[in-house]
């Protein structure tokens, strides 16, 4: 199993209710395969992004390309991982799959240390997705 | 000295009840260890020995060391004193049962001493009083009604004497008026034969005839002849008197002869300085007696005159009633003491008194007081002891094999070297001091079974404790720590129970001697076990100020770490118990570029380190929410999944006191209170290792305003003065428009004081929009940790309104409020408006406003403490036996039932997880669904959740329990059913659709597994002191009860008394309230029939509907006319008119006009004519001011009615009535009588019945507390509530109403009017059974409550006594004898 979901968004509005935060920022974003509506936390200071900024986003259960899952986190671990070809990534939990009755559409719930993401599209492009489980995001910005 | 274990003594010495009675003079002189004669305390002859039979022979006991007693030849320790007596020479009267002598002289024929009731009359009350097992609160009334109708009585039935009024004529002097009641001819008679009879003494003085015929003859009784009055009672009429004879009669409440104390109990000082002693008051009292006593008796062999006689009597009498009483009141002025003396009384009254002072309370050993200073680094459960306290409290250890080593160890470091030991006490007896003496000799010498009293150690168990104790989590048990320096430390998360500040306070240490007092400290009262406060089941123990801080920086979003700094950091917490914990540090939440920490990654590992800790689960709304849940633009929305916090930044409602969305309140009732401590423990030591590291502190520089504040302020402060000014000069101009029930000036006020609050909090807002989210103040206040708001708007903006009770400050200089401003003046600067800032600073006139508002504050909590003070102390009193019982019920001492199931429901508050029930269902449901996933099983589609619930519910489980439940799956299936429909789902769901509204079959099994058990748990457990939880839930919070400004209570100017003077009315039972206040809702919701309705209810007067008053002359005729204003009694809708009006003239008492005296020319005009033609002018003047005050329409008690239109909703219209009483209100028409509320208690019970009574005495109280934001579970006011009206009729818990709830004698005297009630209780020869937990207390027997309330019962095998044989049966007798 290689990923989850992958798709290349473009940011449509940064900080919707003003910058609450000096480091953080929240980004709304719209993917251009699956039309995904995607807000996402993102530590701007250290991973600076603009308006209008298009960026691949790949969700994978694991570091590893192979998809083996590592249950703890281990710091002596240097082996080549799917990170290495991406620019920001970051580690996290799926805490809720809803619905919404309006849209009939689904979302996915998914907080990275308190970087919130929810990933509102059609269902069955959130296949795969769990309650519970570990979950990483990779991020690298595309050129135009 | 090792304290015993408290076991129940033999019972052949338990005390099981108590009779109080009078002694009568036979009694005392057998009782009396020697007769007291000699009024000389000392012999004169220099060797300063008693006197023999002076008040302070030896025989009565001694006081000195060195002497020893003559009646038992003990010493000092040993005797307990005997008592002596005096003869009185004339007999007196006992100034405590003086009122009882005036109602038995009431009562009797004061000819033939028969009870002046007809015989059959007798018979009846003779049968009543005979009754077994008559509660004393009935004898009480029974005597009342007896005596009551016997007074009545005038010719004695037995003997036909005529009987009079007899009462109290001057300081112990009992008049008889034999004649009072005669009629007038009789009376005559009676007059004309005196003058006869004092004939001879008329010739020689004429003045004495005019005398004689002044006034009703009166005899004066004095206590010889009331002596033999009571004397000759018959036997068969002191029942009847409601005394018994068992324990004193009649005769006995006159003193013939006083009882001395013995010596011991007037001890007299030795002092150096003078020379000789100081004495006792009683004991100079006593002597002063016996030589009046000589007196009299030296006057009487010399003949003297009569008059010195009785002068001398007097004295006696003054004398003896002041050693019993020396508060007596009416002592002539010249016969007053010079210094106020201690009577008997006076030992026993008030807070130092023996009741109170040495019974109720006692002083304590092995305590120690102290400043108290904060330490994070000590657990929630320990406190450090100072070396210099624990070197002193010693607890007393027994030595065993195990531990000699330890002890011998202790010994041979002595007093002074800290694990140490003071004392050894030795099994064979004899015990050493070990400060002196060879240490190492006695710690070779000790064995097994010998005591050390060995220094307080690391992990002893201490009582920690700070006044006021209001309520049981004032006393807590804590672990020692032994700490160098001098004051007592403790974690300030446990400040909140002790309501305690380090501002100077001090704490109180108690040691507990025995092992079984440490342990059953450590269940019951260890501050682990006290995280909850029994009020209303929220957390008391919780992070606090810094804490908080803390760990809202540390889990903003924004917040991340290195991996050094994150390890740093979460290492802060390997301490002690946590110092071996395994810390799973998770996968950092940025990998990549660099490997980051958020804040709450750590924050997380502080609840969970590692697996072994459990995992909580909460979704709660946070301080500063907005909107769309965990994406709230503030990150203000706590999402806490398996214990890792995904979402939002913790605050005071998830980490706080006083809210059950505590993440260390969820851990509690989760895992255990051991797991919440630890988890609180280790957040303190976290909180302030981020924060130094962090920095987070204040200046000037947080508080200065840049510009745009300071412009946005000033334009904010012109705006709102210039609105202010223009309502001044409309009213002026007068085209203010009033609000309803309001008159121009109110309606100015109100309007000027809601544009003046804009200001302030406009300007808050300003403020708010301004400062920078680093500004610590405003984190501060963001978090909830400390200050508002409004504190920073008044830091950097304005400060605002400054009010006095509640309104803008008076004019209480010339018409105005100070010297500065013009008079009159309403502008909002003149009356007490603050412009400028704490940062710009205040203006004279400012500051001056600004100290009169704050000098309000400090009153009102000077004044307040002692009012609430004493308010906690009667509901604590008469609340204090009332426990729950093993069949539900709650009874009092006596066993009588006040509530059949506790609350309502038999569950106990303290356990309450949802809102004042027993389950919070949505916080289960994520636990079962987040902690147990269940993937490979299918989710339920919502008729199988129901199906599923249905076969495991029950029959035998409550009905409460099953309705909840059922509640709470049918919402759940609902909602499944909802979401299968909308997405169309197949059953089972597959993929990503599992996920939606999951529940399986075992979530649902554990649920009602979960839900079962914590139902069970939550009952309130057999003997608990529900009553005194209920007094310190009710009391408690009324401490807290600050003065509250500015609150409009839905009508302006309709306000209603609040806080501790309205939960004082309430328990008091108060007739008249301060503001009564009908709530009358209408039948027909229209503005206009409400109008009508009220012209009803309120009251009109004369002077308000007429346009004018004319007093009018004419040649021929004088009247006064009346021009009615009918214009205006049509808007009003008044349904009457001219000639409804003259029937109210007419109906008004004082005016007494007669009907032919009012004409009624037309609709509009009512003339009245002067009947008296002698007076025309004054007459006409007198009704002209007299007739406007005629109330014409409405209810004469009601002043004031206001229409309250409620729109949502639906319009709906009530009124709001002031005063009045509720039955008249209720039935006018137009009122839906049915639904008619009143908040006076007494006026409920008499109109609508004690259940309506009771249940507004709850509403009450419930919305007084909701008002001033304290919860208090409706458990507690309900009990309340029904020990109030569990009698019948509504008592308030003040001493009328306690002496009419308890039968106990000491149990009343122990609280107020301590003697009053011992002098009726001896009267009556009252029984006590010492039952209640007062009366237990002060017979140092363990109460009936709570671990005293069940008795270990068992058989004991009794051996029939066998006859012994005696030596002479032996057969081998001869052999004894040889």
């Amino acid at each position: 199993m290689s990923s989850l979901f992958e798709d290349i968004f473009e940011i449509k509005d940064l900080d919707p209710d003003g910058r609450k935060f000096d480091r953080v920022s929240r980004i709304l974003a719209e993917s251009e395969s699956f039309k995904m509506d995607l807000i996402l936390d993102v530590n701007t200071q250290i991973y600076p992004l603009a308006l209008g900024d298009k960026f691949r986003m790949v969700l994978a259960n694991s570091l590893r390309e192979d998809g083996t899952i590592d249950d703890e986190y281990d710091p002596s671990d240097n082996r080549p991982s799917r990170a290495d070809s991406f620019e920001y990534v970051m580690f996290g939990k799926v805490y809720r799959i809803e619905g919404d009755e309006d849209s009939g559409r689904l979302a996915a719930y998914v907080s990275y240390g308190g970087l919130l993401m929810r990933l509102q599209g059609d269902a069955n492009n959130l296949h795969g997705f769990e309650v519970d489980a570990n979950i990483y995001l990779f991020l690298k910005k595309v050129a135009f | 000295m090792v304290k015993e274990q408290y076991r129940e003594a033999d019972l052949a010495r338990e005390i099981s009840q108590l009779t109080f009675g009078v002694l009568s003079s036979k009694e005392i002189r057998q009782q009396g260890q020697v007769q007291v004669v000699a009024k000389n305390l000392y012999t004169q002859d220099g060797i300063h020995q008693p006197h023999p039979y002076g008040v302070l022979d030896r025989q009565m006991g001694v006081c000195g060391k060195a002497d020893k007693c003559a009646a038992c030849h003990k010493d000092v320790f040993a005797c307990t004193g005997h008592f002596g007596y005096i003869d009185l020479e004339l007999p007196c009267f006992h100034i405590g049962h003086f009122r009882n002598v005036i109602t038995i002289l009431q009562t009797i024929c004061k000819t033939c001493s028969h009870v002046l009731l007809p015989p059959p009359e007798k018979k009846k009350w003779i049968s009543v009083i005979n009754r077994p097992n008559l509660p004393y609160l009935q004898k009480k009334t029974l005597r009342k009604k007896i005596s009551e109708q016997a007074k009545k009585i005038s010719v004695c039935p037995y003997c036909s004497a005529v009987n009079g009024v007899v009462k109290k004529c001057g300081l112990l002097k009992i008049s008889h008026e034999p004649h009072r009641a005669l009629g007038k001819k009789k009376l005559e008679s009676v007059m004309e034969e005196r003058i006869i009879e004092f004939q001879s003494a008329i010739d020689s003085n004429a003045e004495l005839k005019g005398l004689l015929k002044n006034g009703h003859p009166s005899i004066i009784l004095n206590p010889m002849i009331v002596l033999e009055l009571f004397k000759r009672i018959p036997r068969e009429d002191i029942g009847l008197l409601m005394m018994s004879s068992a324990s004193g009669t009649p005769e006995d409440i006159i003193l013939t002869r006083i009882p001395v104390p013995p010596v011991c109990i007037r001890p007299s000082v030795v002092s150096d300085v003078k020379g000789g002693t100081t004495e006792d008051d009683i004991t100079m009292k006593l002597s002063e007696i016996i030589f009046l006593n000589d007196v009299i008796c030296k006057h009487r062999a010399t003949g003297a005159k009569m008059h010195m006689m009785m002068e001398d009597w007097d004295f006696l009498q003054l004398q003896v009633a002041l050693l019993i009483n020396s508060e007596t009141t009416g002592v002539p002025p010249h016969m007053q003491p010079k210094k106020p003396l201690r009577g008997l009384c006076q030992r026993l009254k008030g807070k130092q008194g023996r009741f109170r002072g040495n019974l109720s309370g006692k002083r304590v050993d092995f305590s120690s007081r102290t400043v108290i200073s904060p330490d994070p680094n000590m657990r929630i459960n320990q406190v450090a002891i100072p070396i210099h306290v624990a070197k002193i409290l010693t607890f007393p250890e027994r030595v065993t094999p195990h531990n000699i080593k330890l002890m011998k160890q202790l010994i041979k470091n002595g007093c002074d070297v800290h694990p140490g030991a003071n004392f050894v006490q030795f099994r064979s007896g004899g015990r050493k001091f070990l400060k002196f003496g060879n240490r190492t000799m006695i710690a070779r010498d000790i064995r097994p079974g010998d005591v050390i009293e060995r220094h307080l150690a690391d992990g002893d168990v201490v009582l920690f404790n700070r006044q006021p104790s209001l309520h049981k989590l004032s006393i807590q048990a804590f672990r020692a720590r032994v700490m160098p320096h001098r004051t007592f430390r403790f974690n300030e998360c446990c400040c909140t129970p002790f309501n305690a500040d380090f501002d100077g306070d001090e704490m109180n240490i108690h040691l507990p001697q025995t092992i079984e007092a440490k342990a059953e400290a450590l269940t019951l009262m260890a501050s682990t076990k006290n995280i909850i406060t029994p009020r209303n089941g929220e957390p008391l123990i919780a992070a606090i100020q810094d804490f908080i801080t803390a760990s809202f920086l540390l889990t903003k979003k924004d917040e991340f770490f290195t991996k050094a700094k994150a390890c740093q950091l979460i290492s802060s917490i390997l301490t002690e118990d946590d110092s071996t914990t395994k810390i799973d540090l998770p996968t950092p939440a940025i990998i990549k570029p660099v490997q980051m920490w958020s804040g709450k990654q750590i924050f997380s590992l502080v609840l969970r380190p590692s697996k072994a800790h459990g995992q909580i689960n909460i979704r709660t709304k946070g301080k500063n929410y907005s909107k769309d849940e965990e994406l709230c633009c503030n990150d203000s929305y706590v999402v806490i999944y398996n214990s890792q916090l995904l979402a939002g930044a913790m605050d005071k409602t998830t980490l706080g006191s006083n809210s059950k969305n505590n993440v260390f309140y969820v851990l509690l009732r989760d895992y255990g209170e051991d797991m919440a401590a630890a988890a609180l423990s280790r957040l303190a030591r976290i909180a302030p290792a981020y924060l130094s590291h962090r920095g987070f502190s204040i200046g000037i520089g947080d508080v200065t305003p840049g510009k745009t504040l300071v412009d946005a302020k000033v334009k904010l402060v012109d705006k709102g003065y210039a609105l202010c000014e223009d309502y001044i000069k409309s009213l002026n101009e007068g085209n203010l428009a009033t609000q309803p029930g309001c008159t121009l000036e109110e309606t100015l006020e109100s309007l000027i004081l809601r544009e003046l609050s804009q200001i302030r909090e406009e300007a808050g807002k300003a403020c708010l929009r301004n400062l920078h989210s680093s500004n610590s103040p405003l984190t501060m206040a963001i978090c909830g940790s400390k200050g508002s708001f409004i504190n920073i708007s008044q830091m950097i903006a304005c400060v605002g309104q400054q009010a006095i009770s509640g309104k803008r400050p008076y004019d209480g200089f010339e018409q105005r409020s100070l010297p500065h401003f013009p008079r009159l003046s309403k502008k909002p600067a003149a009356k007490g408006f603050v412009r400028n800032s704490f940062y710009s600073g205040l203006t004279p006139t400012e500051f001056f406003f600004h100290t009169m508002a704050g000098r309000e504050g400090l009153v009102d909590t000077a004044v307040k403490t002692a009012e609430t003070g004493y308010m906690q102390r009667r509901l604590v009193k008469s609340l204090e036996d009332v426990c729950c019982h093993y069949d539900g019920t709650v009874r009092d001492a006596n066993k009588a039932v006040v509530q059949f199931v506790y609350g309502e429901d038999g569950l106990d508050p303290t356990l309450m997880e949802g809102d004042e029930r027993p389950i919070n269902f949505e916080r289960m449901l994520r636990n079962v669904r987040n902690r147990t996933p269940n993937l490979k099983e299918d989710s339920l589609t919502g008729d199988e959740i129901r199906s599923r619930v249905k076969a495991l519910l029950s029959k035998d489980m409550s009905r409460d329990f099953q309705k909840e439940v059922n509640n709470f799956f049918e919402t759940i299936a609902t909602k499944v059913d909802v979401k299968y429909k909308k997405f169309s789902m197949s059953a089972p769901p597959t993929g990503v659709h599992r996920f939606i509204e999951r529940l399986t079959e075992s979530h649902v099994n554990d649920l009602v597994d979960i839900f079962s058990k914590k139902y069970t748990n939550a009952a309130m457990e057999p003997g608990t002191a529900v009553g005194a939880l209920c007094a310190q839930s009710i009391g408690e919070p009324g401490t807290q009860m600050t003065l509250k400004t500015f609150h409009f209570a839905g009508v302006a100017s309709m306000n209603i008394t609040q806080g501790v003077p309205r939960i004082k009315e309430i328990i008091n039972a108060a007739k008249a309230i301060s503001t009564p206040i009908i709530t009358a809702p209408l039948i027909k919701h229209d503005a206009d029939y409400a109008r009508l309705v009220k012209g009803r209810i309120e009251q009109t007067k004369l002077g308000e509907i007429c346009e004018y008053l004319e007093e009018v002359y004419l040649p021929d005729d004088v009247f006064l006319l009346i021009k009615l204003a009918s214009k205006r009694i049509k808007v009003l809708r008044l349904e009457t008119d001219a000639h409804g009006i003259v029937d109210s003239i007419l109906a008004a008492k004082k005016l007494k006009l007669k009907p032919g005296q009012i004409r009624v020319f037309n609709e509009n005009f009512i003339a009245i004519y002067v009947a008296d033609k002698t007076n025309i002018h004054f007459t006409l003047r007198n009704l002209k001011t007299a007739i406007p005050k005629v109330v014409v329409k409405g209810l004469s008690s009601v002043s004031r009615a206001v229409i309250h239109k409620d729109e949502t909703p639906t319009v709906t219209h009530k009124l709001f009535v002031e005063g009045g009483d509720l039955l008249s209100v209720m039935s006018t028409i137009g009122v839906e009588g049915k639904n008619t509320t009143s908040n006076n208690i007494i006026d409920v019970e008499k109109t609508l019945g004690i259940e309506a009574a009771r249940v507004t005495i709850m509403k009450e109280i419930d919305s007084t507390m909701k008002s001033h934001s304290m919860s208090v579970d409706m458990r507690h006011i309900r009990l309340l509530a029904d020990l109030m009206t569990c009698k019948g009729h509504v008592l308030g818990i003040t001493r009328h109403g306690l002496a009419k709830m308890k039968e106990s004698v000491l149990m009343l005297a122990s609280f107020e009017k301590t003697t009053d009630h011992l002098f009726e209780a001896a009267y009556h020869g009252q029984t006590d059974e010492i039952c209640g937990v007062s009366e237990c207390i002060i017979m140092g027997k363990p109460m009936q409550v709570g671990t005293g309330m069940f008795k270990l019962v068992h058989k004991v095998v009794k051996e029939d006594v066998k006859i012994k044989s005696t030596i002479f049966d032996k057969p081998n007798l001869e052999k004894f004898i040889n």
